[in-house]
């Protein structure tokens, strides 16, 4: 129906194949990449519908974390060693070869933490409140649904769902 | 210190002197045996030869106060630290016994206290009210009877004057009987240590381990 | 077809998390009093003193360091197998991977209580980390037990991360197929993860890197944990080989804890469609690896000590071999090499239970190895007249027999409430989508092109 007003309007796939059909309709009803959101139960990396989003700033942000990391132990020792010059064992007050160790694991905690901290925030976990999912994903089915879209094109994206292949078609929110 | 190991007679004097003057407990029969006694000057005792023409020798051992220890760089505390005037500095209370120090020291000179330290009467009313009592689980060690060094430093700068050479004798070298142990200020050659450290009879214990230890043993060579 | 394997397998793995018999019951409370034993003896060593343990004069160190080295000696395996693995795309590591890194976590959680457990005032423990006190004093970081504290930290903390990491989509999974007060908890768990592919790739760029970075801090680890021997001047210990040396072995018991325990979790949780004998198989062989690594190791450090004549070492190295830890040292030779060596090299030997077998020899020996390179040599350093010798003491042995209980029953809890098995990673091996071809995927820009 025209004019219909929807909060998500998705489909379940079982084959990738019928996925990337559904992708491409979707694109050529007018719909931009980032409307389309593709759910899976596992990672699918083989098909184009999945190359977007891949793209992505962790790999810096893992070096910038590191490189943190590396500033805060140099800090850290070097001053503390500074602060109250105690002498060890004929050893230098500030002892370069076991602060390099202290250097270098807290340099890669840095990393491992920025890996984290960023990949939570770039895939939006923790994530509350309505998202659009469908449980039967768990059990392998593939959804293809577009959230929010403006009723003058939910016809079209259902026609484009539709087409795909072999589908199921829900509507979220759906109002007579 | 110089330790001159052909006056030496093995009287243990030393020991016992140490044990009165630094509040050491004695760890009892069953803890002795089990290899728990703190002596922080012993008396080793070396035999050589076979019987009928068996000789012994007497090595007192104590903290070398070594100016590269390796007990030092390895607590993770600073407990264990070279002060500026040399000595080898044991931190009680900062102490948390990870026994480190103890197994770095090739000397074996560092006890730990297994239990909480008690003396069966009467030995509580000889206590020195001048060194502290430890508690279970920290490490103790010679310190060159610190207590007595302070002492002499804080009664010499009182008296504005300069401290004299023998005037700081730790307990065991005032209680060693024939003046084998002599302790002094190795940065004044004209002291009896300096002299002494100088003399060609003059070894370090361990010394090419690179502790750089503050103790020469002094010994005649004998021939064989 | 392909929707019935998921479910398939999406059951299996899950079952454990839903059916709990009484045996599982049984063996949580067996432990746990075991456990339990363990803590209160440590409680009374707090309370009595350390002198109740074996420890004196010269021999400071001996079945809690022992201990120690061990746990996290075996918290290598996780990193090595899941991590290495993913980094060369190894396929037959995905059953595997999360079995690994519960290893890892475990390990290290209990190798790390080691050395608070064996300090003289172990309520000051804190004083190793770096915080500003009053008294404006900081640890030394000169001190390889301070290196010990950071190592250990980043390394849990990573672990602790790269395990929980692709348990995300799993606890999501859980959430979708359970009801009640659990769907609450493993939605919680799951952070809302609904799967979209950006999340995806968020994941696995994460893991990715994740894998690169835990591995050198793994090497760190166990390399620091050795330095905690080769810095003092100790004979034996002060030794170059050390570093290398521990890592091989750390890497080496690690291998033989994952195969116990994966044979273990196949064998009570019914797993025999997934844990195949040729994860065994595979692992064996890594394993008879790693064992011809370790005596190459050991071999080059005695030839060392033997060639070059200094006294005290080849004091230490004579009284391992000939003295009175010889009954030891030799067991140590044929648990580590003789048995894993016949037993793995044999194709027709090396089913999953001589793999276990192989496994079990060589946790005893790895522990061996691991006292007899405490023990002796501070029994015999450089003066004679402060030899000595050590006898554990009931203290000391019913805390280790704890530990083995309390890894036994945190591993047990965590296959009741995780999936022991990565199901997403299953998935992805089980069914692998065909490829698209180069020109396919040149059809799908076109449209692209269309705003």
């Amino acid at each position: 129906m025209e004019g219909e007003s929807v909060t998500a309007i998705y489909a379940l796939y079982s084959d990738p194949d019928h996925v990337q059909r559904a992708v491409d309709n979707l694109r050529a009803a007018g719909l931009h990449d980032r409307d389309i959101v593709v759910i899976s139960s596992e990672p699918i990396e083989e098909y184009e519908f999945s190359a977007r989003d891949k793209a992505t700033w962790l790999f810096y942000a893992a070096g910038f974390g590191g490189v943190v990391g590396l500033v805060f132990a140099t800090w850290l020792t070097t001053m503390t060693q500074k602060a109250w010059p105690i002498v060890t064992g004929n050893m230098a007050i500030v002892a370069w070869w076991p602060n390099m160790i202290i250097m270098f694991e807290l340099t890669m905690l840095g990393a491992i933490l920025a890996t984290v901290i960023t990949m939570l925030v770039a895939a939006n976990l923790p994530k509350r409140g309505p998202k659009l999912y469908d449980p039967e994903v768990a059990d392998g089915k593939i959804l293809v649904g577009i959230e929010n879209p403006p009723s003058t094109s939910v016809q079209s994206i259902e026609r484009a769902l539709l087409s795909g292949g072999v589908a199921r078609l829900k509507k979220i929110g759906a109002r007579p | 210190m110089a330790v001159d190991l052909d006056r030496c007679t093995g009287c243990g004097a030393c020991v016992t002197a140490c044990h009165a003057e630094n509040n050491i407990p004695t760890v009892g029969a069953d803890q002795a045996a089990r290899g728990r006694a703190m002596h922080w000057i012993r008396v080793e005792r070396y035999f050589e030869g076979e019987f009928p023409d068996v000789r012994v020798k007497f090595r007192p051992v104590m903290c070398q106060h070594c100016d590269a220890a390796p007990c030092e760089p390895v607590c993770p505390t600073y407990a264990s630290h070279h002060t500026s005037e040399g000595l080898n500095a044991q931190v009680y209370n900062r102490c948390i016994g990870t026994r480190y120090c103890a197994n770095a020291c090739p000397y074996n000179v560092r006890f730990f206290d297994f239990f909480h330290p008690q003396w069966p009467k009467p030995l509580h009313l000889q206590l020195n009210p001048d060194v502290s009592l430890r508690e279970v689980g920290v490490m103790e060690k010679c310190t060159f009877c610190v207590q007595r060094i302070s002492a002499a430093e804080i009664q010499a700068k009182a008296d504005n004057r300069e401290l004299q050479d023998g005037e700081i004798k730790p307990a065991c070298a005032q209680a060693c009987p024939s003046k084998a142990l002599v302790f002094g200020d190795l940065n004044d050659p004209d002291s009896d240590v300096s002299r002494l450290s100088r003399s060609g009879r003059g070894t370090k214990l361990l010394g090419d381990l690179g502790t750089l230890p503050k103790v020469t043993y002094l010994e005649r060579e004998t021939q064989g | 077809m392909q929707e019935e394997i998921t479910r398939r397998i999406s059951d299996d793995l899950l079952r454990p998390l839903v059916e709990t018999s009484w045996r599982f019951w049984l063996l949580v409370a067996v432990l746990g009093s075991v456990v339990a034993t363990g803590l209160a003896t440590w409680f009374y060593q707090i309370y009595n003193g350390f002198g109740i343990t074996g420890i004196r004069n010269p021999i400071y160190w001996a079945f809690y360091i022992t201990n120690f080295v061990f746990w996290i000696g075996i918290s290598h395996a996780g990193t090595l197998i899941s991590a290495i693995l993913r980094l060369v795309n190894a396929g037959w590591r995905r059953p595997v991977t999360r079995c690994a890194e519960v290893i890892t976590v475990f390990a290290l959680m209990i190798g790390a209580l080691f050395p608070i457990i064996h300090l003289g005032r172990p309520w000051l423990f804190f004083w190793l980390m770096p915080y500003p006190s009053e008294r404006q004093i900081w640890p030394n970081f000169r001190s390889p037990l301070v290196w010990d504290f950071f190592a250990i930290t980043t390394y849990l903390t990573g672990s602790v991360l790269f395990l929980a990491l692709p348990m995300i989509p799993d606890f999501a999974l859980v959430r979708d197929k359970s009801t009640g007060w659990r769907r609450r908890v493993y939605a919680a768990l799951s952070l809302g993860w609904q799967g979209t592919t950006k999340q995806w790739h968020r994941l696995e760029s994460a893991m990715q890197i994740m894998a690169i970075a835990i591995i050198p801090v793994a090497v760190s680890v166990h390399t620091i944990v050795s330095f905690d021997f080769s810095m003092a001047p100790v004979p034996m210990w002060h030794s170059t080989i050390f570093g290398p040396y521990f890592v091989a072995g750390a890497i080496f018991s690690g291998i033989a804890a994952l195969i116990v325990a994966m044979a273990a979790v196949r064998r009570f949780l019914h797993l025999e469609a997934y844990l195949h004998p040729v994860h065994f198989e595979n692992l064996g062989k890594l394993l008879l690896m790693m064992s011809l690594l370790w005596a190459y190791f050991v071999f080059a450090e005695r030839l060392t000590v033997w060639y070059g004549n200094e006294s005290a070492e080849r004091e230490v190295l004579l009284v391992t071999q000939r003295g009175s830890f010889a009954p030891l040292y030799w067991t140590m030779i044929v648990c580590n090499l003789v048995i894993p060596f016949v037993v793995l090299s044999l194709r027709k030997l090396r089913t999953i239970a001589g793999c276990v077998t192989a496994s079990f020899t060589v946790l005893i020996g790895m522990w061996l190895e691991r006292f007899l390179i405490v023990v002796p040599s501070l029994g015999h350093k450089y003066l004679p007249y402060s030899w000595g010798t050590y006898r554990p003491r009931p203290v000391e042995i019913i805390i280790t027999i704890s530990t083995f209980a309390a890894m036994m029953l945190l591993y047990t809890l965590f296959s009741k409430l995780v999936p022991i098995i990565s199901i997403w990673e299953l998935k992805v091996g089980e069914h692998p989508f065909a490829q698209e071809t180069a020109a396919e995927a040149g059809n799908h820009r076109l449209w692209k092109a269309n705003p």
